[in-house]
This record gives structure tokens, C-alpha cells and sequence, in this order.
């Protein structure tokens, strides 16, 4: 078993208490930095620690809260992202379920950092038995004086409140999600400005991942080098959640060293390929991530490596194919995905994305004709100018399957039918 | 400046400049069709992609997203731009119709001429087009969603640019629809500009569907005459008629838009009503022969009871140069008037408002956008001066503070403080207001600008509202840019020279400020600046009472502005009456020599706006009557003549010459120069420089808090549609006039015993308004409104806020009986 | 027309808060709880509450999925159509439930209990094929628990 860190109260049945997770070393960090911690001294050791964001864009948070001026206008903000609604993706909704007191205190750590004195949940509907256990342990921890007025005596306010969304993909957006809470059309809203300068009601509004937030309070609490001697790899840093899903034996999330490798993750802890399965490619970190074709069955899983292999680590939601799986079909079902949850704001991903799905629905379905390859090549790359990053994540499946699979889109063609019948 | 490159050209542009307004004014016209200069931009249609080769943000990009960069190197011929813009065309035309033949915007639509341009003739996507439910929206605009491209710039000008709530874009992704919650008639007044900002045919005009291609229009640049405002419209005429008229785009007065009174008020030129024919003792006649005939009756009555026996009358309607003909053919014929307005009270308060528009403190409605700080008083925008309301709002989305000082419930777009004050408490309110928005001391004025402070800071007004006025004072303060706007039918005769007199005050402090009069028709600053205060209704009416006026001369004027009845007795006294008109009115009918005279369609004209703007219209077509009414409905014309049918109508300026027996040849140009100073000096596109007036030693008027006292002031409003004599001829804005109601103050109801929907008659003294009541909770104590609206003989009223007693309101039943 | 204690305990909600506005969405489900769905007058209603524009809360209401601005059944199941699911068998799942029902996706039972709506992809990936209904998770799906389940529902009811 490797270290565990966020997933140390994980039980398989139960959520964690407050008192399990204090006994762990809970609200120390929050302790600490409230006794004797400068709002930049919060911010540098996450900048140090190289937390980069888990929610799929990978932008150090440290750096993102130090944007926050000084002098910046009051009242400020800090969301906590945690709608999730990319397919494939869950690790967030698992980590409110082990040990949500760790989320609360790496808010309030965050809230700290930039002092803000309000925390807003931004949780998708689905998420509703989560959304209740932590408005229930919101109040417990108000109880015990862990949040809402003069924290631990120290003389600071944080309130958390969980606001719930309608349920939309493009929600999870950072501009989006704002417009969202302020109960606007969640369009997104390219800056500047940016939010850590006008968010939320026009003040400094701080946006993070569940994960990234649940890191806050054990390098606030265990330092930097630390968390990066968490890391397999050079490039890596700290653990991550993987949530592993499709042709595995064992589909689930587990806590795994930043740059584990992908065989490892399969074979180790999904269990394996499912019963007959041969592995064909997978999705590594979400549906806005590419194919990741086998001959990257060993990478280490950590951003820079992604990077390195054209593809991204985004959310670290791994999707295993297999060699029975049509990969036309997985990318006609996502860009069903896609073309249903666009905002509908701009043309590439509001017009682009259906005609996308309806090429791949005739190759797919055996009317495929030569000549739409090029067609989605071209629309593909197109993608890329839409108005925010939700087209382009589309993007990104759509492309790899082009180019890594372009034998199976071509047997479509040829054959006048789907492969895998 | 900052010098970038585009396409291989130098441009210089004023830092802040985006890209694809840059790339304008070189001549390289870049693909939009969410962008649009008065509603910003913002980056959703993607059409106007660029390839930024040197600059801060290298790649494909948005040119209206981007500013212009020093050093910048854009290109709109890249091969992936173009290509881009490409697919985003042909993304677009996936869903679009293909039956631009049956679309009333073809012609006229950026999506056909971009897709045209882009080269995106040929389909290769096998999807099917997506549809939806079109909704009726009234009787302006037709809605047709399947034409829709997501732009955004309905909602966008609809709900931010112009304030109304009723347009909106539901649902996401590919469903997105852009409508009302359900069917219905759309609530802006300003609802018809859809119809220019949407790039495709889902606003079309409803009026003009399928009367023809914008190819098969002559397009005529004109101003709309509709009110004081002079905004810029392009008039399309085909087969002699007026089809529809667009807003053109003016920078400094109406920015990109017009009003629906704008819009679709020009019907009346082209009503089967309309008269065409002259009328001699009721027979139809040639027109050089009822010309004969008016000029020879009024010679005679003339050299009978003296030439100042004969009068003219005239409105806010009439151009500069018939201005210019009844100035010069009435001084040399010895003839009184043109009178105009009501009484003495109207008529004092226009031309308080027009002799004090000096030039340092006359403004634009530009200038009103960019303004911080705005007090309305006495005037209604959107009901008096539309546009006006638009221009409130933008200054208000800036951060503007708008107050509005009013005895109606006014109805903005926006949200302004209030003040319900009757008109008789207008000036004092005003120059309290003042008192206080000057900082102490005043050390920087003129003895004669300390005087008046020293006035503005005795006045008192009632008690009640002090408090709120002082505020108002306070938060001017501040201002860098203030503005009074003030009219002239619901205030006091002095309420618009205090107006100007405090913008002068504040101006004198070091700021920019600005004094903005609302005024009674498309020229009534002309008149105000060329006629004579005492020439007005009640005086006409005392002297056609003392048989000192025996021939009367109307020109292009409804009588009742002049607060006659359609059926006044008193013009039974007349000799003769000669009625010059293109509207077919009471007055007309009952004339003893009908002349009919051309619109401003056919005769063109030249205006000055209340900003003292002088605006010309071209003739948009040489008159008669429509083919569709000659031919009777069918097409081709089955008619022929020689001659145009319905032709006869005059330029009113030439009949009043052939009246004063000059003959008909007098050109327009000299009848201008006919104008006293500055008006004879009026160029078209050029603003009049009004003289300086000192501003008047002013003393606080009476404290006004008894004036009203047992009484009410009968304050007669002017609705949007309805109350315009020209626009009020239109069928399609009749569907939309309010219902005619006397306004009350639910305290006055209560202490009245009055309740909404009894009939009260109200005894004005000339004569008796009648109406249903309703209980209007905005509006000030003491006072009762009068619709300008069909239904209600609201002419006893004419002459400004005039006190009834209580004992003069009734109820009736409702057939009239008491 | 809401209840008094209901639109009391709304505007409570919405005097606690700085900006109501915020509430849209919350007041949108507390009135679909009431009403079944948010019907025209729900949406007049909750722009009264929050000093919107019946058009501006429109305008949010139509855009999300959970937000239903049509007639549902009492129990609405939202099947997963995304990939994991669909990997999983979700499709046919999918068809037996429409079969089963008789209704098509989007429709509602003639009963009015059962409304199937496919959704993206529910979170529940590790428990694939899954769906929601009225908000509770069930997966991984087999067509043997989908009839326990509606049989269950059906007895409840
Ligand atoms: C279409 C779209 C959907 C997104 N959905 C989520 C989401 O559900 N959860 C999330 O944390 N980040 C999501 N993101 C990423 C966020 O925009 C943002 O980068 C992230 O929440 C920031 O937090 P982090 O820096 O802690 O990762 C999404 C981005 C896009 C473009
Ligand atoms: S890419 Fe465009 S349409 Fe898609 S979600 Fe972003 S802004 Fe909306
Ligand atoms: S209706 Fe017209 S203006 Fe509105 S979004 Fe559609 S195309 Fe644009
Ligand atoms: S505001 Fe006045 S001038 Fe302008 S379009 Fe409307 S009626 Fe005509
Ligand atoms: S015009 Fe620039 S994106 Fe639409
Ligand atoms: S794909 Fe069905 S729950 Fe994720």
C-alpha cells in the first residue's frame, strides 16, 4: 500500500468524523497558520509545494492565490469546485465521502490565504447525499469552533455555505461556475478580468478543485518538500486521486504517487484488464483528455509526462478500453456528451459539435463516406477557436481518434458497418 | 496614436481600438456578426477571426476581442483565418434555411453576404436542420427562430442596451431560443431596432413583409419629424409609397436606433385618407385654383377689415423653410402670427427653453450618454422625446445618477431617483437643487451667477420634499458632467429658462455641464427662436373673439395644440378659413379652401432638432398616390396616365407663397434666409450657435405649496403612440396606445371619493374633459393627467398645467349624464 | 399559489443572504418540490421572491437539466448515457427500462409515476450502469435489479 494522504480516513462503508479525522492531524494546519502563519507564508509553501490545480487545467493554486492583491477589495471569495460532471470523473465526490472535514479546512486554508471570510461549495445535483454531509459536518465544525466566527479563537471568520447547481457540464468552468452562483446563465466569460480580481459580485473570488483543496491542510501541515517527496517522479508532485473506470476488474479511486504508471495503476489496483479484456487505449484523465493509444501503457502518470506524450492528465479520471471496445462509438457517445452540454454561446462548439457527432454517427453506423475524415480533421482543429476551453476539450478525443486510430475510422468506411458489430 | 499593421497597410488608431474597427476604418471590412459598436463586444459568433502575426497574443484570434497593440501585425488573408471563418459559416448555415426567396431580410442579411463572400456554396454535412416555434409578437416585428444564428445581439440590445425585460434567450447548447416566455406584443417602444441589429431575417419588419427587396427600394437619407429629437432615418420607398423606414446611424444624436414612434409612425403619408385634392367651399378643385381662390378671399378680407385681420397658425411640424415662408410672406403681407401652442403658459415655457439653448451649454444626445449626473425635469423620454430614455440609460450604465422630478408616474428604463412634484413646484424644486450641487462659496462666479445662487438658495419648496431635493444638491456635488433635462408641456412657463439657468451656474463653477430641452415637435425650437411669445392659442382665440382676426390660415397644425375643439364655434366667425395640410383634420374638413400639401417624404425639409441641430430630409420620392391604391391592389398597374396620379399636393412653403401671390417658383433657400438670425444661417448637419442670454436675476417664485391648494393641475401628457398628430395616423402603433385614462393620486382619488373606473367630467373653463379615472400611485398630489390619446378632448387643457377647483370634477355615469 | 409557510420559509432564505439572486436555483427545486415541476406561475413566483424578472429566472431555469420546465412523473429517473454506462451495457438497460415503462425517453408514464429522462454522465462511473432516481443513485444496473427497483418504487407508491 502506498502512502496515503488524502484517503488516510477512508473507510469503505462510512464517511469520517470530525473526531477521526482531528485525531489524524485535522485542522492543525488550520490551527497552525491562524497562530503564528502570514497570508503569504500560506501561499508560498503551496507554490513551493508545486500544487498544481486538480480540477483539469493544472494551474499552480499557489500562485493563483498569491493574485489575489493585497489591496484588493473586500469582500473576497473562495469556491470550492466541486461539480464534476465530466464524464468518467468521480474522485471528487468519493473525497467529500471519506473525509470531508479535510475539503472544510483546505477552504478555510485557502480563505485564509487570500483573506476571505466566505467559502461557497459549488456542487453539482447529482452530488446531493455529498452536497447533505457537508452542510451536516459545516455545522459541526461551526460547533466546534473550526469555522464560522473567530476560528479557533484567533480572532477569524469563515463560513462555508453549499450552493447547488442545476446541473450542466459547462457549470464546472471557472467563469461559468461564477455567473452560476450568481444566479446568472452560466456562460463562461473570458477575461480579464480575471476572478482572482472581479469574481463573484465584482470582488476577488479564488477558484479550486476538491482535490486540490483537500491537499491544502497536509502541506500547510507536513511542508512543501514533503508533499513533493510524495511523488514518483521528478516532474510530479504530491499524490493523486485516480479514478479508474471501463474494462478494469476493479473500477474505483485510489490514492496513488503522482507519476505511478498506468500499468501499474491497472493491473495493480483495478485489478487488471476485465475477464478477456486486452488493453486498447484510454481515456487518461477525463473525456476532454485524448486516446492514449498502448504504447503508452507505462507512462507515469503525472502532468509533465502527459505533456510530454500530446495528451493531459486533466482530472487523472482514467477510462480503460479495451480491444473490443470501438473507439468511433466511445467518441460518437462523447461528442453526444458535448454537443448536449455546450452553453450554446459560441458556433464552434454550439453548431460545430453536433455536426461532429452526426459525421461519427454516419461512420458509426455504416454511412460513413471518405471524405468525412477529412471533414473532422478539419472541424477538430477548428474546435480549438471556440470562446472558452470546453470545445477544445472535445477537441482532444476527437483528434487522438484521428490520428491514432485512423484504421479503425477507415475500416468504418470500408466496410460499410461498424467493426465490433 | 498606435500604428500596427493590417493586411500589409499602416493603420493608426486612438489607443483602446479594437482590431476589427481598426481593420475598418483602413477600408478591410472583417466578417462579424455578433459584434456591433453600440452593444460591445463579445467574442460568441466567432466569425471574425484574424491571424495575429506579431503582437501580445500571437495565433487565431477574435479581432473584436483584441485592442490595437503598437507594433501589432494582423492578417485577415491567413490561410487558416480564412479558413476558419469558413467553417464557422458553414457551421451556421448546418442549421440555417435555405430559402433566403421567401425571407423578408434577403438582400439585407449578413448571413447570406457572408456565406455568399466566404465561398460556402456547396453542402456536405448530412444533418438535418434544427426548428422551432415562432412566436407572434406583435404588430411591429415578426419573429421567425429557424433564421436565428445565436449572436446574442437581440438580447443584448434588447435587455442591456435598452432596459426591457420582456426578450430573453432560453435554454442551452443547439436549443438555445431567443423569444419572449410566451407569445405576445413586445413591450420596448424601441422594439423595432430588432429588427436592424438581428443579422438574419428573424426580427423582420412586420408593416413592410413582402413589399419588396431592399434592391427594389429607394433608399433616401431623412430625419424622422416625430419629435424633438431629429434622429437620423433611411427612408424606402417603392411604387410611391413609404415601405419602411430604418434607423441610420448618427454618432452624435440617435447612435445606431430609433423608436418604434420612429419607426412606424410614416403611414399617414400613404393613407387612402390622406387628402390629395384642394377643396373650395367644400367642392373638389384643381390646386392652382383653390390657390387663386384662398389668395384672392384673403386679399379682399385684407383690404376690408385690414391685412392684420388675416392669420397664420402653425405647428412643430412645419420645416425651416415653411417656417421661413410664413416669416417672410407674413411680415410682408402684413399678417399676424404664425401662432402657436396653446396660451401663454406653453408658449412662454418654449421659448424659455429654445432663447436659453446657448451654445455653451447646449448639448448632444451623445453628450447625455456620457454624462454623470442627469435631472429630468418635467419631461417624460420615452413618452416625449423617446430616444432621449436610451441615451438616460446609457449614462445610467455608467454609473450615472439619474433623478427625475415629475408630477406623472414617468416610466424609464432604468432606475432613477424621484421626485412627484406638481409643475407649479418645478423652478422652486430646481433652483433648490441648485443651491445645493454648488459647493460654498462660489468664489469663482460672476456677481450676476452669485445672485442667482443666492436665489437658488432661498428657494423654498414644500417641506415634504426638501430633504429629498438637498440630497439630490448633495450628490451633484460631485458631478463633472451634470445635465438638466427639462420640458416644456408639463412645467411651469419659467421651470425651462431655471433649467438653463442652472446649467449655466454649474457650468460657471468649471464644470461640463449641459442643459437639454424637450420640446413640442421636430421644429418647435425654430419656432420657439422665430415666433413671437405672445402669438399664441388664447391670444388667436381672443382676437378671432373680438373680430379683430377674420381669415385664418392654418398650416400644417392641428388645431387643438392650439386648444381649439375640433368643432369650436368660434371659427364659425371666420371669413375664411384656409387649411394647408397633408393630414386629413378636422380643421381640413371644415376649411373654405382645402390645400393639400406634400409630406416630408416628397418635399424634403429641413429641421432644427432640440439639441439645435439642423436637420435636412431629402425628398424620398416624387408623390402621388401609391400604385397599389391607383391600381387597385393588383400588380402590375392597369392604370396609365400621363400625369401622377395624386400629384397635386404642394410643398407647403410654395402654397403659402402663391397665397401671398409670389407664385409658386420661390426657392427654398431664400425662404430659410427669410429667417431671422441664427436660424438663417442653418446648414444641414451643422449645429445652430445660439447667442448667449445672461442669465436672469431670478427670483424664487411664490412658495408654490398653496398654489394648488382646492384644486388640481390638469397636466396633459403625450404618450409614445397616440398623441403625435402624424405617427398617431398609423395603424400598426394604434394596436399599442394605452388606454385614455385620467391619472389621479390615490390620496386625491380617496379625498375626491373617486374610484378607478368612474367617470368624472372636468370643468376647464374652455371646455369639459371627460374620462374614466385611474389610480396612479407614482404621481404627485394635487394633480390630475389628461391623456393626449384619442378619446379624450383633452385640448381644454392645452395650454400647460392649469388649475381646476374641485368643484369643477363631477362623475357621470357613463353615457354622460351627470 | 405557494403555500404561506413555504414562500415564508423562501423569504427567509432570501433576507439571510447579500445577494438574492444567488437563491435561483435553490428556490427553482424548493418550488419543483412543491409544484412537480416549475410550472410558468412557479417561475413568476420565484422572480417575485428574488426581485428578478420572470424572464431573467427563465432564462436559468430553461438552461439546466434538474431544473424541469415541464410535467414530470413522480419518480424521475435520470439514466446515464455517457461512456463508462454506455460501455457497461447502458443502452440496453436503457431500451428494457423505455420497454418496460412503455414510454419513450422524455416521456412519463400514463400513471404518472415514472418520467425517463437520459442524462449525462451521473459521477457514478465506478458503479456503471447507473442511474438517479429523484436524486439516489442506483448501479451497477442489471435489468433483474431495474424490475426489483420499479416494482418496489410501484409498491411504495
Ligand atoms: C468545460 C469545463 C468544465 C470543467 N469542469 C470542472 C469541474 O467539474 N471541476 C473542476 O474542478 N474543474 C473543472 N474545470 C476546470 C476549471 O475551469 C478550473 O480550471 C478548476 O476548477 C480550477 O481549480 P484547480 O486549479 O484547483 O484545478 C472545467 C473546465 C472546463 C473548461
Ligand atoms: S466553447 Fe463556446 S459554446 Fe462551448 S461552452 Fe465554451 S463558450 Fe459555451
Ligand atoms: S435572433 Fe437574430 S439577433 Fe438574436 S441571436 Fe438570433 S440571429 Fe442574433
Ligand atoms: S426619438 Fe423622436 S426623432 Fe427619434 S425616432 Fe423616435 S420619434 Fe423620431
Ligand atoms: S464578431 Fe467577433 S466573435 Fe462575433
Ligand atoms: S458514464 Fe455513467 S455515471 Fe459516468
Amino acid at each position: 500500500m502506498t502512502a496515503q494522504v488524502l484517503f488516510k480516513n477512508r473507510h469503505p462503508d462510512r464517511i469520517a468524523t470530525l473526531a477521526e479525522y482531528r485525531h489524524s492531524g485535522g485542522y492543525e494546519a488550520l490551527a497552525k497558520v491562524l497562530a503564528d502563519s502570514s497570508r503569504q507564508q500560506v501561499q508560498q509553501v503551496l507554490t513551493d509545494a508545486v500544487l498544481l490545480g486538480r480540477g483539469g487545467a493544472a494551474f499552480p493554486a499557489g500562485v493563483k492565490l498569491s493574485t489575489v492583491a493585497a489591496d484588493a477589495p473586500y469582500p473576497r471569495y473562495v469556491v470550492c469546485n466541486a461539480d464534476e460532471m465530466e464524464p468518467g470523473t468521480f474522485k471528487d465526490r468519493v473525497l467529500i465521502h471519506a473525509d470531508p472535514h479535510q475539503l472544510l479546512e483546505g477552504i478555510c486554508l485557502a480563505g485564509f490565504a487570500v483573506d476571505a471570510h466566505e467559502g461557497i461549495i459549488f456542487i453539482r445535483p447529482e452530488y446531493e447525499g455529498a452536497a447533505r454531509i457537508l452542510e451536516r459536518e459545516i455545522a459541526l465544525a461551526e460547533k466546534e469552533g473550526l469555522l464560522g466566527q473567530n476560528i479557533l479563537g484567533s480572532g477569524f471568520d469563515f463560513d462555508i455555505i453549499v450552493h447547488r447547481s442545476g446541473g450542466r457540464y459547462i457549470c464546472g468552468e471557472v467563469t461559468a461556475q461564477l455567473n452560476a452562483i450568481m444566479g446568472r446563465r452560466p456562460n463562461p466569460q473570458q477575461p480579464p478580468p480575471y476572478p482572482t480580481e472581479k469574481g463573484l459580485w465584482d470582488r476577488p473570488t479564488v477558484l479550486q478543485n476538491v482535490e486540490t483543496l483537500c491537499c491544502m491542510p497536509h502541506i500547510v501541515r507536513n511542508g512543501a518538500d514533503w508533499f513533493k517527496g510524495l511523488a514518483r517522479t521528478e516532474s510530479g508532485a504530491g499524490t493523486k486521486i485516480f479514478g479508474i473506470s471501463g474494462r478494469v476488474r476493479r473500477p474505483g479511486c485510489f490514492e496513488l504517487p503522482m507519476g505511478v504508471r498506468l500499468s501499474e495503476i491497472i493491473e495493480n489496483h483495478a485489478g487488471g484488464m476485465a475477464e478477456g479484456s486486452r488493453f486498447k487505449a484510454c481515456l487518461p484523465g477525463g473525456a476532454s483528455t485524448g486516446f492514449l493509444p498502448a504504447e503508452h501503457y507505462d507512462i507515469p502518470m503525472d502532468f509533465e509526462s502527459l505533456k510530454q506524450a500530446g495528451n493531459r492528465l486533466g482530472t487523472g479520471a482514467i477510462m480503460v478500453f479495451d480491444h473490443r471496445t470501438c473507439l468511433v462509438g466511445v467518441t460518437l457517445n462523447l461528442m453526444e456528451f458535448f454537443a448536449r452540454e455546450s452553453c450554446g454561446w459560441c458556433t464552434p462548439c454550439r453548431e460545430g459539435l453536433p455536426v461532429i457527432r452526426e459525421l461519427l454517427r454516419e461512420i458509426e453506423e455504416g454511412r460513413g463516406k471518405p471524405e468525412y475524415v477529412g471533414v473532422l480533421k478539419e472541424m477538430g482543429r477548428h474546435l480549438w477557436n471556440a470562446y472558452c476551453a470546453f470545445a477544445p476539450g472535445a477537441a482532444a478525443p476527437l483528434e487522438s481518434l484521428l490520428a491514432h486510430f485512423a484504421d479503425e475510422v477507415q475500416e468504418h468506411i470500408e466496410r460499410k458497418a461498424c467493426p465490433f458489430g | 496614436m498606435i500604428k500596427l499593421i493590417i493586411d500589409n497597410l499602416r493603420v493608426e488608431v486612438p489607443p483602446g481600438t479594437r482590431v476589427i474597427d481598426a481593420a475598418e476604418q483602413a477600408g478591410i471590412m472583417i466578417p462579424r456578426f455578433c459584434y456591433h459598436p453600440a452593444l460591445g463586444a463579445v467574442g460568441a459568433c466567432r466569425v471574425c477571426a484574424v491571424q495575429v502575426l506579431e503582437g501580445s497574443c500571437r495565433g487565431i484570434r477574435m479581432s473584436c476581442m483584441i485592442e490595437a497593440e503598437e507594433g501589432m501585425v494582423i492578417s485577415t488573408t491567413d490561410e487558416e483565418a480564412v479558413a476558419f471563418r469558413r467553417q464557422v459559416i458553414e457551421w451556421l448555415m448546418a442549421n440555417h434555411p435555405h430559402d433566403c426567396p421567401v425571407c423578408d431580410e434577403g438582400g439585407q442579411c449578413l448571413l447570406q453576404d457572408m456565406t455568399v463572400s466566404g465561398g460556402h456554396g456547396r453542402r456536405r454535412l448530412p444533418v438535418k436542420k434544427r426548428t422551432h416555434i415562432d412566436q407572434h409578437l406583435g404588430p411591429l416585428v415578426v419573429h421567425e427562430m429557424n433564421r436565428c444564428i445565436q449572436c446574442y445581439r437581440c438580447v443584448r440590445f434588447y435587455r442591456e442596451y435598452a432596459g426591457y425585460t420582456d426578450l430573453g434567450v432560453m435554454g442551452s447548447a443547439g436549443r438555445v431560443y431567443f423569444g419572449r416566455r410566451s407569445d405576445g406584443v413586445l413591450e420596448s417602444p424601441f422594439a423595432g431596432n430588432l429588427i436592424d441589429v438581428c443579422p438574419t431575417g428573424v426580427f423582420t419588419d412586420r408593416p413592410s413583409r413582402f413589399k419588396g427587396r431592399y434592391w427594389d427600394f429607394e433608399r433616401t437619407p431623412s430625419v424622422c419629424i416625430h419629435c424633438s429629437l431629429g434622429c437620423r432615418v433611411t427612408v424606402n420607398t417603392r411604387y410611391r409609397e413609404v415601405v419602411r423606414v430604418e434607423a441610420a446611424h448618427d454618432p452624435q444624436v440617435n447612435g445606431w436606433f430609433i423608436c418604434d414612434r420612429g419607426r412606424y409612425g410614416f403611414p399617414y403619408a400613404s393613407s387612402p385618407q390622406r387628402p390629395r385634392s384642394a377643396r373650395i367651399d367644400g367642392r373638389k378643385s384643381g390646386v392652382d385654383e383653390a390657390l387663386d381662390e384662398a389668395a384672392r378671399r384673403l386679399s379682399g378680407i385684407a383690404q376690408r377689415h385690414g391685412s392684420g385681420s388675416v392669420a397664420l397658425a402653425a405647428s412643430g411640424r412645419v420645416c425651416l423653410e415653411t417656417l421661413g415662408a410664413l416669416t417672410r410672406f407674413g411680415s410682408e403681407k402684413g399678417w399676424r402670427g404664425p401662432f402657436f401652442r396653446a396660451g401663454p403658459r406653453t408658449a412662454e415655457a418654449l421659448q424659455s427653453a429654445s432663447k436659453n439653448l446657448e451654445e455653451k451649454i447646449s448639448i448632444s444626445l451623445k453628450d447625455i450618454e456620457k454624462s454623470d449626473f442627469i435631472l429630468l425635469v418635467g419631461c417624460d423620454p420615452v413618452n416625449e422625446a423617446p430616444m432621449l430614455a436610451l441615451s438616460v440609460r446609457q449614462a445610467r450604465r455608467r454609473g450615472a445618477v439619474v433623478a427625475l422630478a415629475d408630477a406623472r408616474s414617468v416610466q424609464l428604463p432604468l432606475d432613477a431617483r424621484r421626485l412627484a412634484l406638481r409643475p407649479s413646484q418645478l423652478t422652486a424644486a430646481l433652483m433648490r437643487f441648485a443651491g445645493k450641487a454648488v459647493a460654498d462659496g462660489g468664489a469663482a462666479l460672476s456677481d450676476r451667477a452669485r445672485g442667482f445662487l443666492q436665489a437658488c438658495r432661498d428657494s423654498r419648496v414644500d417641506p415634504a420634499v426638501d430633504e429629498q431635493i438637498d440630497h439630490l444638491g448633495l450628490a451633484a456635488r460631485e458631478s463633472r458632467r451634470p445635465v438638466v433635462v427639462c420640458g416644456t408641456s408639463a412645467v411651469a412657463p419659467d421651470t425651462p429658462a431655471a433649467a438653463a439657468n442652472v446649467a449655466r451656474l454649474l457650468a460657471a463653477e468649471g464644470r461640463k455641464a449641459g442643459f437639454f430641452p424637450v420640446l413640442p415637435g421636430a421644429n418647435a425650437l425654430a419656432l420657439g427662436l422665430a415666433g413671437r411669445t405672445a402669438d399664441h392659442g388664447a391670444a388667436l382665440r381672443e382676437a378671432l373673439e373680438k373680430g379683430d382676426v377674420r381669415a385664418l390660415v392654418v398650416v400644417e397644425t392641428n388645431l387643438s395644440e392650439l386648444g381649439f375643439s375640433a368643432d369650436d364655434p368660434l371659427l364659425e366667425n371666420l371669413e375664411a378659413l384656409v387649411v394647408c395640410d397633408c393630414l386629413d383634420s378636422a380643421a381640413g374638413r371644415a376649411a373654405r379652401v382645402f390645400i393639400p400639401t406634400q409630406t416630408v417624404f416628397e418635399a424634403g425639409g429641413t429641421f432644427v432638432s432640440a439639441e439645435a441641430r439642423v436637420r435636412e430630409a431629402r425628398p424620398a420620392f416624387r408623390g402621388g398616390t401609391p400604385v397599389a391604391q391607383v391600381s387597385g391592389g393588383g400588380h402590375p398597374p392597369r392604370t396609365f396616365s400621363p400625369d401622377i396620379p395624386g400629384a397635386d399636393p404642394l410643398p407647403a412653403w410654395q402654397v403659402l407663397a402663391a397665397l401671398a401671390r409670389e407664385g409658386t417658383r420661390v426657392s427654398a433657400d431664400t425662404l430659410r434666409k427669410a429667417l431671422p438670425a441664427p436660424l438663417c444661417g442653418a446648414a444641414p448637419g451643422k449645429r445652430l450657435a445660439l447667442p448667449a442670454s445672461a442669465p436672469d436675476a431670478f427670483q424664487p417664485p411664490e412658495d408654490p405649496a398653496t398654489a394648488a391648494d382646492g384644486g388640481l393641475e390638469v397636466v396633459v401628457c403625450e404618450h409614445i403612440f397616440g398623441s403625435e398628430p402624424l405617427s398617431r395616423r398609423a395603424a400598426c402603433l394604434q394596436e399599442l396606445e394605452s388606454a385614455p385614462r385620467l391619472g389621479l393620486h390615490p390620496g386625491d382619488a380617496a379625498a375626491l371619493q373617486l374610484s378607478a373606473g368612474q367617470r368624472v367630467a372636468v370643468d376647464c373653463g374652455r371646455g369639459v374633459i371627460e374620462g374614466e379615472i385611474e389610480i396612479v400611485n407614482e404621481m404627485a398630489r394635487g394633480v390630475l393627467l389628461v391623456p393626449r390619446l384619442r378619446g379624450i378632448d383633452w385640448h381644454a387643457a392645452a395650454d400647460g398645467p392649469l388649475v381646476v377647483a374641485v368643484a369643477d370634477i363631477r362623475s357621470v355615469k357613463p353615457n354622460g349624464e351627470s | 399559489m405557494l403555500p404561506e409557510n413555504l414562500k415564508k420559509e423562501l423569504q427567509d432564505r432570501i433576507a439571510a443572504v447579500d445577494h438574492p439572486r444567488e437563491l435561483v436555483v435553490d428556490v427553482l427545486f424548493a418550488l419543483q418540490a412543491h409544484y412537480g415541476f416549475v410550472t410558468d406561475e412557479a417561475v413568476e413566483e420565484a422572480a417575485g421572491l428574488l426581485g428578478m424578472t420572470p424572464m431573467e429566472v427563465d432564462e436559468v431555469a430553461t438552461f439546466y437539466t434538474f431544473v424541469y420546465r415541464r410535467p414530470v412523473g413522480k419518480y424521475v429517473i435520470h439514466v446515464c448515457d455517457s461512456v463508462i454506462c454506455w460501455l457497461e451495457g447502458g443502452r440496453s438497460l436503457q431500451e428494457y427500462l423505455s420497454q418496460k415503462l412503455s414510454i419513450a425517453p422524455g416521456e412519463t408514464t400514463a400513471d404518472g409515476l415514472f418520467t425517463l429522462l437520459p442524462v449525462c454522465c451521473i459521477g457514478y462511473c465506478d458503479r456503471a450502469p447507473a442511474m438517479l432516481i429523484n436524486k439516489k443513485v442506483y448501479g451497477p444496473l442489471t435489468p433483474e435489479t431495474i424490475d426489483q427497483l420499479l416494482d418496489e418504487l410501484r409498491e411504495a407508491h
